[in-house]
């Protein structure tokens, strides 16, 4: 007897994917049992085969060695349908999966490894996006070491199909490191911490240019990383040292600030429920009508000790991974900078605050409009404006960190810094996002010292 | 399946429709039976809708419930939506549905059709909003 896929509530209606595999399981029964029969499948029934063989790996454990013989016998196209149905599983799924389909799953994952099936890469990228930020729970740090484990056992394996994957996975490592250092520690998770610290280790000293491709976000994530040992060494040598790395052509950190992250990065600290809601909040919920989606978005994914850290991911997601399209923009619809400083408002961290303000002006440092896009810094622009009247302290607070980033981020490259942040104001302007930068300069509530400060640095590249 | 703006008061479980739960409010037994009179909303209208038995716990804001064959009828002299006895409730999502908190379909004078007594009209608006569960400042 199969156990269920995913646990569902008294009043809960079925699951129509659930459903489906479950009838195809059911309806094959048989056929599934060696012997198996040598006739070749028909196209529909290749598909229904695969289908009904995924429901037995997850839900039968005891079969599953004897479902995976079957798939090998059958398949035809290079495991790319199993895989494809396995990654819409996890995208639509995996929080409400039993965990004896959870530990199935990574094991089905191993082996779609060892075999290089077409889109193992998406694969592994879709179980990477279910690790929850700043979740310490038993099931969640679970996951988070069965994957490490399984990037580090299946190294070869990976370098030889899909390397660039491991760039996705040293991003999400990268970052889950930070929130697993900060946590007073147990023995799990100490062991938990050093496998994802010889994970990243591995990924940077051995396959550096796979890391150059995730671009400056690299830095902003290495940055909080700096207190552990092994990677304060690998900071020296990106900031003193990069022969190093031995990669031809790499001879400055200002490389990697002027490569523009792929929102594909920025998602993976997103999970696909996050995704969708905030998508949600951000196309059909309108302005002055937002709190309650707002509750319920924090109640679901911001309660809880330690997930406050999960607004940096998020401001990241608003300012790099969704970009609305015009209609949007001059609807009645919630805009970015509302949700953000709703976001800003909720932190109650001073470093997760600091954090948040680095991610929101993170692009501003660097901008560059042939390779960046003005959608990723208006939202810090907007903020900072429409907060003038109602919200000064938020300009303020907002003005004084960039100014402040101007003089402190990177001390031996302040031209490039300063020539980002130069750059952005003037593009703001140029394309429109506001009319003038007077709204700033020459407002009257703003604190004079911060008035000076943006007068100079707008002056200095004149 | 009906929007919320479109149902109609009658004594019979004819009502197929889908909402997102907004308010929930207290707990109270009657008799052997708890119930929970809530606040329930779609892109159109909003209406109040009575959770019983089980339904109060199952429940949370922010769901997306599904209401098959609900009924839409005076309860002590107030106009609520529940499954009843014949109706099912079931959640099928949570969050991604846009709602409307005016008009409220239970704050609406209802009178026999002057051309067929069975049926029920609006006759007047008694309050914009729900008087139970007042919008969000």
């Amino acid at each position: 007897m199969a156990s269920r896929l995913i646990q569902v509530g008294p009043n809960e209606a079925e699951n129509e994917i659930e459903l489906s595999l479950r009838q195809t399981f059911e309806f094959l029964g048989p056929n599934l049992r060696p012997p198996f029969s040598l006739a070749i499948p028909k196209p529909d029934e290749y598909l229904q085969l695969n289908r009904a063989i995924l429901y037995g790996v997850l839900c039968e454990p005891h079969f599953a060695k004897t479902h995976i013989k079957h798939l090998h016998a059958i398949v035809t196209d290079g495991y790319a349908f199993f895989v494809t149905l396995l990654v819409k599983i996890i995208h639509e799924l995996y929080p409400k999966l039993v965990h004896s389909a959870k530990i199935q799953l990574i094991w089905v994952t191993k082996q779609m490894t060892d075999v290089l099936a077409i889109g193992f890469d998406a694969l592994l990228v879709s179980l990477l996006r279910q690790i929850v930020g700043g979740d310490f729970s038993d099931a969640n740090l679970w996951l988070c070491f069965e994957l490490a484990g399984l990037f580090l056992d299946k190294w070869n394996c990976i370098l030889e199909g899909e390397p660039l994957v491991l760039s996705s996975a040293l991003y999400a490592y990268l970052r889950l490191l930070a929130d697993h250092c900060r946590l007073s520690s147990n023995v799990m998770l100490e062991e938990l911490k050093r496998s994802e610290i010889d994970l990243c280790v591995k990924i940077m000293k051995e396959e550096f240019h796979l890391c150059l491709k995730i671009g400056r976000d690299l830095i902003r994530l290495l940055q909080d990383l700096v207190h552990i040992p092994e990677f304060r060494a690998i900071w020296k040598d990106l900031v003193i040292n990069p022969s190093q790395f031995n990669y031809p052509g790499f001879s400055d950190i200002s490389q990697l600030y002027c490569l523009r992250t792929s929102s594909k990065y920025i998602l993976l600290r997103i999970t696909p429920e996050m995704e969708s809601q905030l998508r949600f909040l951000l196309t059909h919920v309108k302005l002055g009508h937002q709190k309650r989606h707002q509750m319920w978005f924090s109640r679901k994914f911001l309660c809880g000790p330690d997930r406050e850290t999960l607004i940096v991911d998020i401001v990241r997601f608003i300012c790099c991974a969704h970009h609305p399209p015009n209609e949007i923009i001059q609807s009645d619809v919630l805009p970015r900078w509302a949700v953000i400083g709703w976001l800003l408002k909720s932190c109650r961290i001073n470093y997760i605050e600091a954090n948040v303000k680095l991610s929101l002006f993170y692009d501003w440092l660097f901008f560059d409009e042939r390779v960046d896009s003005v959608m990723n810094i208006e939202p810090a622009m907007l903020l900072m404006v429409h907060s003038i009247h109602r919200y000064t302290d938020m300009t303020h607070t907002l003005l004084e960190f960039l100014l402040l980033l101007l003089d402190h981020y990177d001390m031996n490259r302040k031209d490039i810094i300063l020539k980002g942040v130069s750059s952005s104001f003037r593009v703001l302007v140029e394309k429109g996002v506001i009319h003038s930068l007077d709204v700033l300069t020459s407002c009257t509530v703003l604190a004079p010292v911060l008035k000076e400060g943006l007068r100079k640095l707008l002056l200095s590249v004149k | 399946m009906l929007l919320l703006k479109d149902i109609v008061p009658a004594a019979q479980n004819n009502i197929d429709t889908k909402f997102i739960l907004l308010e929930k409010g207290r707990v109270t037994t009657e008799g052997q039976n708890k119930t929970c009179l809530a606040l329930v909303a779609d892109e159109t209208a909003a209406v109040h809708f009575q959770l019983w038995g089980d339904e109060c716990d199952a429940f949370e804001t922010g769901d997306i419930i599904n209401l098959t064959s609900g009924i839409f009828s005076y309860q002590r002299n107030s106009l609520v939506l529940r499954a009843g006895k014949r109706g099912k409730v079931e959640k099928v999502g949570e969050f991604t549905m846009a709602y409307v908190e005016t008009p409220n379909m239970s704050e609406i004078r209802w009178i026999p059709d002057p051309n067929n007594s069975k049926k029920y009209i609006q006759d007047s608006v008694i309050s914009l909003h729900s008087r139970i569960f007042p919008p969000m400042p």
